[in-house]
């Protein structure tokens, strides 16, 4: 706005600068997630565990009658396999590190605006990749996937870009609440989502209304088109995709809007 | 006076837009898939559900934020002209074009119409439908939206006679509800959804409602209709009310992003609903469908005006000269645009070429028609309230007449590197800064001292833009710290910041490093910093003076211009901070400027080249070192004596007395009287001391004072 006559250009940091900002950002996140197993554990196991339950032994035999039960089932507890890494792993984070002071610090310091937001997405998203690959073994050791080679990378690809909106949904409950009450805020968001879009059982006619409203729906409907399951499809391919980049940039909005005033 | 034009810039734009859309979106009206033939001029052989889609967002909104700023202009000129005044102008620029409009384009249109119908129809066209026969059916065509303004301009001039004859008491608390309502729903976002309640309702009470069509366009009838009217008068009342608000248009301008985020969800949900069941059933979901719709007409009205206040803001001269013109352009665009649409309809061409083409065509001749025959004639000073000749002279007489913004110029001349100028801030009801002055002058080292709660980490904040003031102006390095080009020449060393456990005090330095542009090798920084033996320590090991260390490297790690270290040698050993005190000095023979907050008076007295003290939020000295010793003129005198303390400090020249078992410490402002007196009062007096005050005692001092 002001100070236009004063020569700015040898604080403005060239693209390759920036480029290696966002670099360094990224490698030291992914750093210190390997060097944090713990938290890495639970999160990996809980929908394997729930999986090889409910489908493999529970659901074991219906789906050897209806090959899209156990597309259906699959998707709904990979779902769970990428999207809690990322809700949990990250708000946990990012509302811990903010009451250590470490966004303010860095916003000071001036770290570019986006390269912790792109770090913990990047990280959040290979998380997720973690979680999910014993499901997909699993899944194709038990036989419950009944879909070819192509289907399964189609779907594979849904589901972990679909982490992202939730990589988002992390970033913008960790940036508005504070350290131990992230995972509870999550869970509150979280879990009403997982029944209400219909992603465990499908839903009445009466209650189609509301499901476009929770970004669970729209990644089980991108996965549901990924393996060409037509009975499950209930809106177009494109408005999914645009609902997940839609959630993607509204709730990362809230999250840098919130950072930038309060840190 | 200069903020009121830049809105009225924006506003400007808004309208603009608002008629621009306008066009674009009955461009698209050819290409809708599924419309049976003759609801339009043209149906074109390739439909496109994409412009279906980006048509229905468009039609959402655009006329009610038209009416919104239509309300907002129609307060403003009302004040400036009285209720005669605004009628005379109202006709000549409404009233008129409503009248001549019609009666030279209605002809066009019904032309343009028939040849397009017969090509629709290969040649053979049904007959015309009838107009249907009740009473005030008439053919307004586009221009409907002109007499919606005026019967909105009725209204609201037989509201303020009403309003007018109330007396003074009740007018004032109505003035006083209708301000802090505007405000507070637009501050709470309680505007966005509530502001659409009354269209939705009239919306759910037609008989006959398609998703698609909105608020139906009330161009068949003289006669108001209910949506129509509803809808656009509530739009128009708040922009009338937006308005008068003081601060309406500084929330929205905030708010912009919210409103617009807003606007999207609500959309996404239309746009579904749209696409599952075009036709509205009475139900649940008509109802959902009616309220969500107001929603978005009010999120997108909101946001975008919002939007505009924050970025268009400054005066442009070409967006001026689109706003000028877009009412015009409105005004002639149906018959261009759709003898295009008739032209083009039958080639096989994708919809995506035809579309551009048609539209670009049409600005083409609009705009083309408005630079040659309106901007120069009278039919410019009809609708714009001015002509421009056709051949500027030299200087351009719009941007001569139209008050330019201020250039932004630079209130930081080059004898400062951070300035704090007539600084207030407040948490809730507790101010933590009051009219605070503070100035850091290049190669400096400035002490801020005060005791807890004075507003010096405050003052820091601000510094490094982490929050904003209330009042006053904040600049670092010449411009605003809210700048990151300018938080590139800064260092930082932060109370109760822990940093990343996991991570080695190496790595910190080198993501710390990685944020600037030419930064100190890592190496450098760990040796600079003496922490080269804890580099390979994960950050979580280090004890509380070697964590501090550690931030000292990450402050100093991109050669900063300015450092800001606030409590820096709190926890450390007498080495570590003797280690501190050297690079600070090492810094400052550099060139580098320093802020430095501390507790330790014996650190500012050693480093400071300047001191300012905070207390309860004020700067309540500043200067030099000595000059701060000086200010206070205080000098310790202690003896042992056995003269009582309290009649001591009850002499002149004595400010303050202390007891310390057989000695007696005195503060006096003119100690040389004092002796004297002591030596007279008591002869006993022995082993006397006088000394200059240090600058603790001068801080003590100071700060009872403010006390």
């Amino acid at each position: 706005m002001n100070a236009l006559t004063l020569d700015t250009r040898s604080d403005l940091l060239p693209p390759r600068r920036a480029l290696a900002a966002y670099l360094t950002e990224t490698r030291f996140e992914f750093m210190r997630m390997l060097r944090n197993p713990t938290l890495v554990i639970p999160v990996v196991l809980v929908p394997l565990a729930l999986y090889l339950l409910f489908a493999v032994v529970i659901a074991g035999e219906a789906i050897a009658k209806d090959a899209s039960l156990g597309v259906y089932l699959f998707a709904a507890f990979a779902v769970m396999a990428v999207t809690m890494p990322a809700l949990f792993g990250i708000s946990a984070s990012l509302a811990l590190e903010r009451e250590m002071g470490l966004m303010r610090l860095k916003r000071a310091q001036p770290a570019p605006p986006g390269s912790w937001l792109v770090a913990k997405i990047v990280c959040g998203v290979v998380f997720c990749v973690l979680a999910y690959l014993p499901m997909l073994a699993a899944a194709i050791l038990a036989g419950t996937l009944p879909l070819d080679a192509g289907q399964i990378v189609l779907i594979s690809l849904a589901l972990i870009a679909g982490s992202i909106p939730f990589c988002a949904l992390g970033l913008m409950i960790g940036a508005l609440v504070k350290g131990s009450a992230a995972p509870g805020y999550a869970n509150l968001i979280y879990l009403p989502g997982c029944y209400l879009s219909g992603m465990f059982f499908p839903l009445p006619a009466s209650m189609h209304w509301q499901t476009p409203v929770w970004p669970q729906f729209h990644i089980t409907q991108l996965a549901m088109y990924a393996a060409d399951v037509t009975k499950h499809q209930h809106i177009p391919v494109q408005m999914a995709i645009a609902a997940l980049v839609g959630f993607t940039v509204l709730f990362s909005a809230v999250a840098i809007w919130r950072l930038a005033r309060k840190g | 006076m200069n903020t009121d034009s830049q809105r009225l810039h924006s506003l400007d734009a808004v309208r603009g837009f608002a008629l621009l859309l306008g066009v674009a979106f009955h461009a698209a009206l050819s290409f809708m898939p599924g419309w049976p033939p003759g609801i339009w001029a043209m149906n074109d052989n390739s439909p496109s559900q994409f412009l279906s889609d980006a048509g229905f967002v468009t039609h959402i909104f655009r006329m009610s934020l038209f009416f919104f700023i239509a309300g907002y202009f129609a307060r403003l000129l009302y004040h400036k002209l009285g209720a005669r005044g605004f009628w005379a102008n109202r006709g000549l620029r409404i009233a008129v074009p409503l009248v001549a409009g019609w009666v030279v384009l209605f002809p066009i249109i019904g032309y343009v119409w028939t040849a397009g119908i017969t090509k629709v129809f290969g040649g053979a066209p049904p007959a015309m439908p009838e107009m249907p026969k009740v009473p005030g059916a008439f053919p307004l065509t586009h221009l409907w939206f002109l007499y919606q303004l005026l019967t909105l301009y009725v209204a609201v001039t037989l509201l303020r006679a009403v309003f007018e004859r109330m007396g003074d008491a009740p007018k004032q608390k109505l003035r006083a509800l209708a301000d802090a309502g505007i405000s507070g729903a637009l501050r709470l976002n309680i505007g966005v959804f509530t502001f659409g309640i009354p269209v939705a309702a009239a919306l759910v009470s037609l008989p006959i409602w398609f998703y698609w069509q909105g608020i139906p366009t009330p161009d068949q009838s003289l006669i108001p209709q209910l949506p129509a009217t509803v809808g656009f008068f509530t739009a128009f009342v708040i922009g009338w009310l937006v308005n008068r608000s003081s601060d309406a248009l500084t929330i929205l301008a905030k708010k912009w992003w919210v409103n617009l985020a807003f606007a999207v969800i609500a959309t996404g949900w239309l746009l579904h609903v749209v696409h599952t069941t075009p036709m509205a059933t009475p139900g649940t979901t008509r109802t959902v469908y009616a309220y969500v719709f107001g929603v978005a007409i009010w999120a997108w009205s909101l946001g975008l005006t919002g939007a505009a206040l924050r970025f268009l803001s400054n005066y442009s001269a070409v967006r001026r000269y689109i706003a000028d013109a877009s009412y015009w352009i409105y005004l002639a665009h149906l018959p261009v645009v759709a003898a295009f649409q008739v032209w083009a309809g039958h080639w096989p061409l994708h919809w995506s070429v035809k579309y551009p083409f048609i539209l670009v065509a049409s600005f083409a001749v609009l705009f083309l028609s408005y630079h040659l025959l309106v901007r120069p004639s009278f039919i410019g000073q009809l609708l714009n309230g001015r002509k421009y000749p056709l051949r500027k002279p030299k200087q351009d007489p719009a941007a001569a007449s139209v008050p330019i913004s201020p250039l932004p110029h630079d209130k930081g001349n080059g004898s400062s590197v951070a300035t704090l100028r007539g600084i207030t801030k407040k948490y809730g009801t507790n101010v933590a800064l009051s009219g605070v002055d503070i100035e850091l002058r290049p190669g400096e080292l400035l002490a801020v001292l005060g005791p807890n709660g004075a507003g010096k980490t405050t003052a820091i904040s601000l510094w490094l833009g982490l929050t904003e003031p209330d009042a006053g102006e904040v600049t670092l390095l010449g411009g605003s710290p809210q700048q990151i080009d300018r938080r590139r020449g800064l260092g930082v060393m932060m109370q109760d910041v822990e940093m990343y456990k996991e991570l080695k005090v190496r790595e910190l330095v080198a993501l710390a490093s990685s944020y600037y542009t030419n930064p100190l090798p890592v190496e450098d920084t760990l040796h600079r910093s003496g922490i080269t033996a804890l580099a390979d320590k994960p950050y979580g090991k280090l004890s509380g003076g070697q964590k501090r260390q550690a931030q000292f490297a990450v402050a100093i790690c991109g050669r900063p211009r300015v450092l800001f270290l606030d409590e820096p040698t709190v926890g450390l050993d007498v080495q570590a901070r003797e280690l501190l005190w050297l690079n600070v000095r090492i810094l400052l023979a550099e060139g580098c400027s320093i802020v430095l907050t501390t507790h330790y008076l014996e650190e500012a007295e050693s480093l400071a080249s300047r001191v300012a003290v905070l207390a309860r939020g004020r700067v309540i000295a500043s200067g030099s070192v000595d000059e701060m010793r000086a200010l206070v003129a205080r000098r310790q005198i202690s003896c042992e004596t056995s003269l009582d303390a309290g009649a001591v400090r009850q002499w002149s020249g004595v400010s303050e007395t202390r007891r310390d078992g057989a000695r007696l410490n005195i503060v006096a402002t003119d100690a040389e009287a004092v002796v004297r007196r002591l030596l007279t009062e008591d002869s006993n007096l022995r082993r006397l001391e006088v000394r200059e005050a240090g600058l603790a005692e001068a801080f003590t001092a100071l700060t009872r004072e403010a006390a």
